[in-house]
């Protein structure tokens, strides 16, 4: 038996064809916006790989450091570096800025990391280009994407770093870029007020009694001292020695420090589900909406082309063609014009993810499922167009 | 009468009670193998309705049909799959060719062999020898839109041949078609009658053809009246 589907299709193949590109390009869409959301799922992934660590110690009763703000003493890592079960603990800074590159900004993640020693959790890795920080001050690593060049100069805050290597996939869970300072650098741009701020915070030291004790300069000293330092962190990063439980090892810190400790399970669950959560529902509706309009527009042609062929049916079921050869022709047609749809999506999606501002992740497993829900779609589809098919009378080939 | 058609006492009734339209009221009709014979009446005189009902399209009320020697509806009792006695039995040759646009011309004739179990090589190969009978064996790779009207009208009467039906049903078949050609195709199913053994019933309004016909029925009021051509003028409306 001959395919009826696809003789129509051969007949008409250039209007099926150009039907099947406009679908594949929302099925495209619909597969761009998957990408984006395992974009933002892996860039939370990459984040939490790239720093290297088994648990972050936040201060207490926080989501930080990437989902709240958290804050706790530079001297946290001492008491935690010595734990039965810690390999090594370092303080690490985050923060969000717009900095200028050359006449546009770029939003980036500053982060702080402690350079003292390699390997140390918090330290750039996947370096691609140029070095690590050697030196104390004014050196920066950037990511790839921020467009920053060795040797570029980046003004952040008060002061300029010269870029001296370059990492790749080192982005925050956000997308942005990171740029890593020294610690130090980045606890002075994080933590340090401008010149402004300074002046009136001394104004107003100097004129409290209880502050500025007449006769006693030394406590105001050692006010504006503290006030000054900037030795605060974010988080202090851990890794476990070999053989140690992340579970027993976090339950001890928060014991004994009496700081939030997170796991990277559930590091993850805070970013994944709660960080990104509103997005990927925001993801989801385009995802449920982009189907059912695919599926409006697949059921609207197929009716469409079936209406248009009225007659030959009413024909072919006169001459004794069977109801299931009728169905089976338009299912065809439309799982055809599916297949196409999807082949079209696929590469449309393909082609213009990188120019996406934010990572498009675009996985076979995604593409796979999704070939499957446009075949189920386009079997949907063409009920209806099915069912108008075999309500057709074979007595409408006759005429009277 | 040999083995063609046989049409007794059929009814139509559509609806019922004071709504009910009588479309058939008790009709005979008795074609041979091998003959041609014209059925005419005006419009709503039932002509549709008698060739639907023998058409195995729609049910009768009452009465009695056979093909050749089986009986398909006898007051009440039908062919349980009317579908294959249509595709076995019948041939359709409508107004208008009817071809399906998307197929060649072969496969137009070859889909009903195939249809009915054929492979597609010899239903195709059956196809174009009888094409080729019907003189339009040229144009068999041809689609349907590159024919003339003439030739569209002999592929469809090479699909309504093609699985060697008893019955031939021809709703109207030189309406489209100048006098010449009209002429043609009425000698050319003549002939396709005798040569195939099939009983022909055609459906016309054609005055040109009406004297061609050896029988004629006349069908008015739901009644059909059996006619000499040439011994009265048979009323064909306008």
């Amino acid at each position: 038996m001959i395919s009826l589907a696809g003789r129509d299709i051969l007949h008409g193949w250039g209007k099926y064809m150009l039907t099947g590109v406009g679908l594949g390009l929302l099925i495209g869409v619909t597969l761009s916006m998957a990408g984006v959301y395992r974009g933002m799922v892996d860039d939370a992934q990459a984040l939490l790989d790239n720093s290297q660590a088994d648990l972050w110690v936040v201060q207490k009763d926080t989501l930080g450091p990437y989902a709240e703000p958290s804050n706790l003493a530079e001297d946290s890592e001492r008491p935690i570096q010595a734990m039965r079960g810690v390999a090594q603990a370092a303080g690490v800074t985050y923060l969000t800025m717009q900095i200028a590159h050359g006449d546009e900004d770029v939003r980036v993640m500053v982060v702080g990391a402690e350079m003292g020693a390699p390997g140390l959790p918090g330290q750039p890795t996947h370096l691609v280009a140029g070095r690590h920080i050697v030196r104390g001050h004014y050196e920066a690593v950037a990511d790839v994407k921020s467009g920053f060049a060795i040797g570029d100069r980046v003004k952040v805050r008060r002061n300029f770093y010269t870029i001296v290597g370059l990492t790749s996939r080192m982005v925050s869970s956000g997308g942005d870029p990171m740029l890593f300072l020294s610690l130090k650098d980045a606890q002075a741009a994080q933590f340090q007020k401008d010149s402004d701020a300074i002046l009136r915070q001394r104004a107003r030291i100097a004129a409290s009694p209880q502050l500025n004790p007449p006769g006693n300069p030394a406590v105001s000293q050692a006010v504006k001292a503290v006030q000054s330092e900037n030795n605060n962190v974010n988080a202090v990063l851990v890794t476990l020695s070999p053989n140690a439980q992340p579970d027993e090892v976090a339950a001890a810190i928060r014991r004994w420090q009496r700081l939030t400790v997170y796991t990277r399970a559930q590091m993850e669950e805070i970013l994944v589900d709660k960080l990104i959560a509103n997005s990927a529902r925001q993801i989801a509706m385009f995802l449920v909406i982009l189907s059912i309009v695919s599926a409006a527009i697949v059921a609207f042609i197929i009716y469409t082309m079936t209406i248009g062929k009225i007659r030959e049916i009413a024909v072919l079921k006169l001459i004794g063609t069977r109801d299931r050869t009728i169905a089976w022709m338009i299912l065809q047609q439309a799982l055809g014009l599916g297949l196409i749809g999807f082949v079209v999506g696929k590469i449309a999606a393909s082609l213009w993810a990188p120019f996406f501002p934010k990572y498009v992740l675009l996985l076979p497993a995604d593409s796979i499922r999704g070939f499957f829900a446009v075949m189920l779609i386009c079997t949907l589809a063409s009920v209806l167009a099915i069912q108008a098919a075999l309500k057709v009378d074979p007595a409408e080939a006759i005429g009277g | 009468m040999a083995d063609g058609i046989l049409i007794e006492n059929v009814v139509k009734t559509y609806g019922s009670g004071d709504t009910a339209v009588h479309a058939l009221r008790g009709v005979d009709m008795a074609v041979a193998k091998g003959e041609v014979v014209g059925l005419i009446g005006p419009s709503g005189s039932g002509k549709s309705t008698l060739l639907k009902c023998l058409g195995a399209v729609i049910e009768p009320t009452s009465g009695r049909m056979t093909i050749g020697d089986r009986c398909i509806y006898d007051n009440g009792w039908k062919v349980r799959d009317l579908r294959a006695l249509r595709r076995d039995l019948i041939g359709f040759i409508f107004q208008a060719p009817y071809l399906i646009p998307f197929l060649d011309v072969t496969d137009n004739v070859a889909l009903l062999p195939m249809l009915a179990g054929k492979s597609n090589a010899v239903a195709r190969k059956e196809a174009r020898d009888l094409l080729g009978a019907l003189d339009v064996g040229h144009r068999a790779a041809a689609m349907p839109s590159q024919l003339s009207g003439g030739e569209q009208q002999r592929v469809a009467i090479a699909r309504a041949l093609i699985n060697r039906p008893p019955v031939i049903l021809a709703d109207e078949p030189t309406a489209p078609l100048d006098g010449q050609r009209a002429l043609a195709v009425v000698g050319l199913l003549n002939d396709m009658a005798q040569q195939f053994d099939t009983a022909i019933i055609i459906v016309t309004h054609d005055e040109k053809i009406i004297p061609t016909f050896k029988r004629l029925y006349n069908i008015r009021d739901g009644r059909t009246v059996e006619e000499v051509p040439g011994a009265s003028v048979p009323e064909v409306p306008a």
